[in-house]
């Protein structure tokens, strides 16, 4: 090998240690509060893991020839005419296609069979959520009450380990139920019941973690960026006393 | 008054406009009377718009260089070869490249101003500057103008000036259908200055219904602005395949083309085969507001995501209308400034021609959290992480034709080497979000926004910089100061950094986009975000006066300042009307470097008979 690719070989050695050092200890995301939000994580993480050779690889080789293959003297010195061969073409080539494939299938098509997979475990509670122009009405039909976040102080309780179901429909227009700390989100679409599920695995509250929020995602006028609702994850026994209050 | 017959042309386009403007207003009270409609307001703007839209194109000149034909009256061309001629409705793709570059530029500048706004706006929680309706508007303007810049200032401005010469032809195929492609596009811009006029719009530049069929008057006129920029757009694709495929100096097979030319051809096969689909997408938003129609209205049978699926089946491959063409610059200027053979140059070809296929085949992954049905998401995150291996074949390109070079690090050189820095940001940020695990999260966050201004701004615009710089003494016959290149690209990159990398982070935190006010704990990065914003905003004065002050008085600049192979450097700078003094053979590889002995890559006609 010559001394410009072992150099190149070197820096790339080093950059993807360090690259993958950073990978692996980084916290990319507030702490996950539900099953669902540790799957999504868990798969970003792999994807910079994998995306971390490739990186280091062509920063190395740009910063490389950016600094050793300036010309000398003559500006309009020619460099060698070096084509393409089809050994580094095919090489290249096998490596970009089985990275893209490994990204395809791992962490795309698995992490998408896990969160399929927690969908299909029995379903604990049921809750409707409409988006309207601006606010979040989120019914507990088999409680009989409902929250609307037009009302200050209304909020969206859930109780811990329950896997929650919510069936989403919107009003006049788009508008997208995400709620950060869970990292899941889908459209609400008008005549459309769209489906997330969530077993929240942390408590939490609004109040300490804006994360714990209902966020619209998808822009729906002038005040989409406030259209928001406070989200509390509570023990059982709290919730089923939070439920009886609002009953009455 | 040398200088006011200038604007005679526009005046009567203007003029044209009016009385199109009054014609149409009647029509729309006319219609009114007939149907007992009673709230006129927006049949007026889109029987108005339509009709003051062809009266402005026969005014400015569609009536005198071309109608007239039709009653085989004598054409009247413009004949000025002064400054004036860049008001006029000018036939020479030179003319017509520069009018495009200098109205795009300028859009870009402004577009750049508002987003300015937008910043100052977010550098703290809470309301500062606009209220909510000003803020949706400037935030869309900016969008939707930027989105112009990206589609029109390569396709429209620099393969305008720069492709008949690549291919050693005297002009593009249509000349006139070329000049009616940019006189399409002031009535746009004038559109687009006066939503604000008309409530605004609050919908962004991707104006999804319902929201786009029942907010305020402005969101009409956005509408028919984007429907009448697409029919530039497709004008030019057509312009250019046919260019391309018919008008090639002898010699010049379709393996001789310099790569810029092949991803002008990419580009303009997007151009003419998607294009029509946003249109359709958009003159039905139009019909359920004007005439009430209900394609998206759920309560009388419509569907809301029918649109989604439209309008991201041409705005997808939008994206890379506007990228294909600035991997061509980027592989140009790489390859002129290593002085080496492009690396790869038909495993380049296939890319492109890949990319346009595949561009077209994954649009729904805009939509993974849209509640299409579910089977669809393993397929368009497998199509659409496929585009990463002809992507990589282009990074392979760059990298290999540097490796071992003659390196000049110019400016245009310095900006193309940015590019492979921003568009490997931009392209590995894009699996996040072509994974449907991570875009479930990810999707319309602030990790949206930095990835997609990395592959935008930190791509193609980097890439039109680098073209700009590139081709300044070829279009201007001037020479800028190198130094205030390397200033402008100094700062740029830097601050673009320091601007976009925050972005991932805060969007990662929770941020969504599209907002005007946020939790108050993300105000510490956005403020930092928004004071390096107006440092990579004030970078662009660097631009502005090192172009301005050559363009008028700079060093004068040979035919080849660069010495570089391809046929637009083998004239003089600017070029004559019809392009060479001699009409051109070519007779070798765009990108011969290194071989002692190989043929030139043109010549002309007389001297090389017989190649």
């Amino acid at each position: 090998m010559s001394r410009d690719g072992a150099i190149v070989g070197l820096i790339w050695l080093i950059l993807t240690v360090l690259g993958e050092m950073a990978a692996l200890r980084v916290e990319f995301f507030p702490s996950p509060a539900a099953d669902q939000a540790t799957i999504i994580d868990d798969s970003f993480r792999m994807l910079v893991v994998l995306a971390v050779p490739v990186m280091a690889f062509v920063i190395a080789m740009l910063v490389y020839s950016a600094l050793r293959f300036r010309h000398r003297g003559n500006p309009l010195e020619d460099g060698p005419p070096t084509q393409a061969n089809k050994k580094v073409m095919g090489a290249w080539f096998g490596v970009t296609t089985a990275l893209t494939a490994l990204m395809i299938v791992n962490p795309g098509i698995t992490g998408l069979n896990e969160l399929w997979e927690r969908a299909d475990e029995p379903v604990d509670m049921v809750i409707e959520i409409e988006g309207s122009q601006f606010f979040w009405r989120a019914s507990y039909a088999e409680y009989g009450f409902e929250t609307f976040s037009a009302i200050p102080a209304d909020e969206l309780v859930l109780p811990l380990g329950a896997h929650v179901r919510f069936d989403i429909t919107a009003k006049r227009v788009l508008h997208s139920f995400w709620i950060p700390a869970f990292r899941m989100k889908i459209d609400a679409v008008p005549g459309m019941t769209t489906v997330i599920n969530v077993r929240p695995t942390e408590l939490g509250d609004y109040k300490d973690d804006i994360n714990f929020r209902v966020q619209c995602a998808e822009l729906c006028g002038v005040s989409h960026g406030t259209m928001t609702m406070p989200v509390r994850v509570v023990t059982q026994l709290e919730f089923e006393a939070w439920a009886r209050a609002r009953q009455q | 008054m040398a200088a006011l017959s200038a604007f005679t042309a526009i005046g009567r386009g203007l003029l044209g406009a009016a009385i199109g403007l009054a014609i149409g207003w009647g029509l729309a009270l006319l219609l009114g009377a007939l149907t007992g409609r009673e709230d006129l307001t927006q049949v007026i703007i889109a029987v108005g718009y339509l009709v003051a839209l062809i009266g402005w194109l026969l005014g400015v000149g569609v009536w005198s260089s071309w109608a007239r034909e039709w009653l085989r009256l004598p054409t009247m061309e413009p004949t000025e070869t002064d400054w004036r001629r860049y008001f006029r409705f000018s036939l020479d793709h030179k003319v017509i490249g520069t009018q495009y570059l200098v109205t795009f530029v300028v859009l870009m500048l402004l577009a750049g101003a508002l987003s300015m706004l937008v910043r100052v706006e977010l550098a703290a929680p809470g309301e500062d500057l606009m209220d909510p309706v000003a803020y949706n508007t400037v935030m869309g303007l900016h969008g939707i103008m930027m989105v112009a810049v990206g589609v029109a200032t390569i396709t429209g401005g620099l393969a305008n000036y720069l492709v008949p010469l690549m291919i050693g032809a005297e002009d593009v195929a249509f000349p006139r259908v070329n000049a009616l492609s940019y006189w399409i596009v002031p009535p746009v811009a004038i559109l687009l200055i006066l939503t604000p006029f008309f409530g605004g719009f609050d919908s962004g530049w991707t104006a999804y219904p319902p929201l786009s069929v029942v907010n305020a008057n402005g969101q009409l006129l956005f509408l028919l602005a984007f429907l009448t920029f697409g029919l530039s757009s497709i004008f030019g694709g057509l312009n250019f395949t046919t260019t391309i495929l018919k008008l090639r100096a002898p010699g010049m097979t379709l393996m001789r083309m310099p790569i810029f030319v092949w991803s002008v051809l990419g580009a303009s096969l997007i151009a003419v085969t998607a294009t029509q689909f946003v249109a359709f997408g958009l003159l039905m938003v139009i019909l359920d507001r004007v005439v009430g129609t209900s394609f998206f209205d759920a309560s009388k049978g419509g569907d809301p995501l029918l649109y989604e699926h439209i309008f991201w089946f041409y705005s997808h491959p939008a994206v890379y209308v506007m990228i294909l063409p600035g991997f061509g610059i980027e592989l140009e200027v790489v390859s002129h400034f290593s002085r080496k053979p492009l690396f790869g140059y038909k495993y380049v070809v296939g890319s492109i021609l890949a990319i346009v296929f595949l561009s077209m085949i994954v649009w729904a992954h805009h939509l993974f959290t849209s509640g299409m049905q579910e089977f669809l998401l393993i397929p368009f995150m497998a199509a659409t992480e496929l585009i990463s291996i002809p992507t990589g074949v282009i990074f392979l390109a760059a990298l290999g034709t540097m490796w071992r070079g003659r390196l000049r690090l110019t400016t245009p050189m310095l900006f193309a080497l940015g590019v492979v820095f921003n568009f490997l940001i931009g392209g590995v940020t894009g699996i996040f979000l072509a994974d449907v695990p991570t875009d479930i999260h990810l999707q319309e966050n602030y990790f949206t926004v930095a990835h997609f201004h990395y592959t935008i701004m930190g791509g193609e615009i980097f890439m039109i910089m680098a073209g700009l710089y590139y081709w300044f003494p070829k279009i201007t016959g001037r020479m800028y100061s190198e130094t205030l290149g390397k200033i402008h690209f100094v700062t740029m990159f830097a601050f673009f950094q320091l601007t976009f990398i925050p972005m991932f982070w805060v969007g990662m935190q929770g941020m969504n986009r599209r907002v005007a006010d946020y939790d108050a704990e993300f105000g510490d990065l956005n403020q930092i975000i928004s004071i390096m914003s107006y440092l990579l905003g004030a970078s662009f004065i660097v631009m502005v006066i090192n172009m301005v002050r050559a363009w008028f008085g700079g060093k004068r600049a040979a035919g080849n300042p660069w010495g570089a192979r391809t046929l637009e450097w083998q004239t003089t700078s600017p070029p004559p009307v019809e392009n060479f003094d001699e009409p051109q053979r070519v007779t070798g590889d765009p990108y011969g470097y290194g071989t002692p002995g190989a043929p030139a890559h043109s010549g002309p006609m007389t001297e090389t008979a017989g190649n």
